[in-house]
């Protein structure tokens, strides 16, 4: 019987060796999506907020899960919402290529067409930047519900977990603390993508966001249908 | 030049991540998995040094996501512990998922589990059954989701 510790410890592992292999192919086309829309600007920040959003989201699951003890129900209930995250995450995938090219005029959002020369403009442009890093947070919140096969063994774990509890408290804790030591182990891989997709060294960078868009269009109208299939 | 090789590297990275879909995502094994029993139907088997071993799951058809019954059976021999069974998908790390199997009878183990469903759509799974001290054996079969 392994210590609670050391399951945590397996459980993080896990995550670092699944984040390498099938986080990178799950997850990747988000996370370059993402460090493309940045156009330039830092992605450490931006990616530590998403992804701290998605690892609150798995221990949220987490939590729930080790307090009731069942998968299968709660998985169940959660299903719709799951698809509904799917196709989200493929449209939003969508609009960010065609806004990173040029295409829609979302260009002001990413900060591209905005140059403020005065004090005050500066000093607007920078909360404004703020206000759109912040959203990273509640973006990974909302993409920590894509269904995931990874996700659902450790959440699995998790409730059986929380059948072994003395109390539903203590089932929540465990819980939590499985998928928060899992998606911790994920952040390794994810955050590697991010820095790799990210072109703020590169002089000429327009012809490479043009064809990156065409790929990423035709990458969100996959996840689409996709999540039409699910 | 060294700009020159970011680009070649950030296309490659780009590419492999844009066009990487679950089932090859993790191992680099292209060839595809083969379905070796049909468990819908009725019970998988295999030989484990020497003994027959049959894996039976219920209730059919075989879904993912759903409560399971996992039954293995031996037609001899004798066991110092209780089988487990190991579920994964033959290409992929999904992490580790075990059935820990109880004594249901006379070489009869039976446990509880989920398989569990890949967004990628690949149906294909593999239960691999672990005798401790005397081997394992896999049965591949698909799933429906």
């Amino acid at each position: 019987m392994l210590s609670t510790e050391t399951i945590y410890f397996v459980i993080f592992t896990t995550g670092l060796a699944v984040g390498f292999g099938h986080c990178i192919g799950m997850c990747g086309p988000i996370v370059v999506s993402l460090s493309l829309s940045l156009k330039g600007r830092s992605v450490v920040v931006p990616h530590l907020l998403y992804n701290g959003g998605r690892i609150t989201t798995y221990g949220l699951l987490g939590g729930v899960m080790g307090a009731t003890g069942s998968f299968t129900q709660v998985v169940a209930s959660i299903a719709s919402l799951q698809k509904g995250v799917m196709i989200l995450t493929g449209i939003l995938i969508v609009v960010m290529g065609l806004a990173m090219a040029g295409w829609i005029p979302l260009g002001v959002i990413f900060g591209d067409y905005y140059n403020p020369q005065g004090v005050l403009s500066r000093g607007f442009r920078k909360l404004s930047e703020a206000r759109s890093t912040a959203t990273y947070y509640p973006l990974g919140m909302l993409l920590g519900l894509l269904p995931c096969g990874p996700v659902y063994t450790v959440l699995l774990a998790a409730a059986r977990a929380g059948m072994e509890a003395q109390s539903g408290l203590e089932g929540f804790l465990i819980g939590m603390g499985l998928m928060l030591s899992f998606g911790l182990g994920t952040v390794v891989a994810l955050l590697l993508i991010a820095k790799l997709a990210d072109l703020g060294w590169l002089k000429r960078r327009d012809v490479i966001y043009k064809i990156s868009s065409v790929v990423m269009v035709i990458m969100g109208v996959y996840f689409v249908i996709k999540a039409v299939r699910y | 030049m060294q700009s020159n090789v970011k680009v070649r590297m950030f296309a490659a990275v780009f590419t492999l991540i844009m066009f990487t879909v679950c089932p090859i995502s993790s191992s680099g094994k292209s060839e595809p998995p083969r379905v070796e029993c049909d468990v819908h139907a009725g019970p998988c088997r295999a030989d484990i040094s020497g003994t027959t071993v049959s894996l039976d799951i219920e209730p059919k058809p075989v879904k993912a996501m759903r409560d399971l019954t996992f039954t293995v059976t031996f037609a001899g021999g004798t066991f110092v512990a209780a089988p487990y069974i190991d579920l994964g998908m033959p290409n992929m790390n999904m992490g580790r998922n075990r059935v820990i199997l109880k004594q249901a009878g006379d070489l009869v183990y039976r446990g509880e589990g989920v398989i569990v469903r890949c967004p990628s759509g690949s149906r294909i799974w593999k239960a691999k059954v672990t005798v401790p001290e005397v081997g394992s054996v896999e049965f591949v079969f698909d799933v429906i989701y």
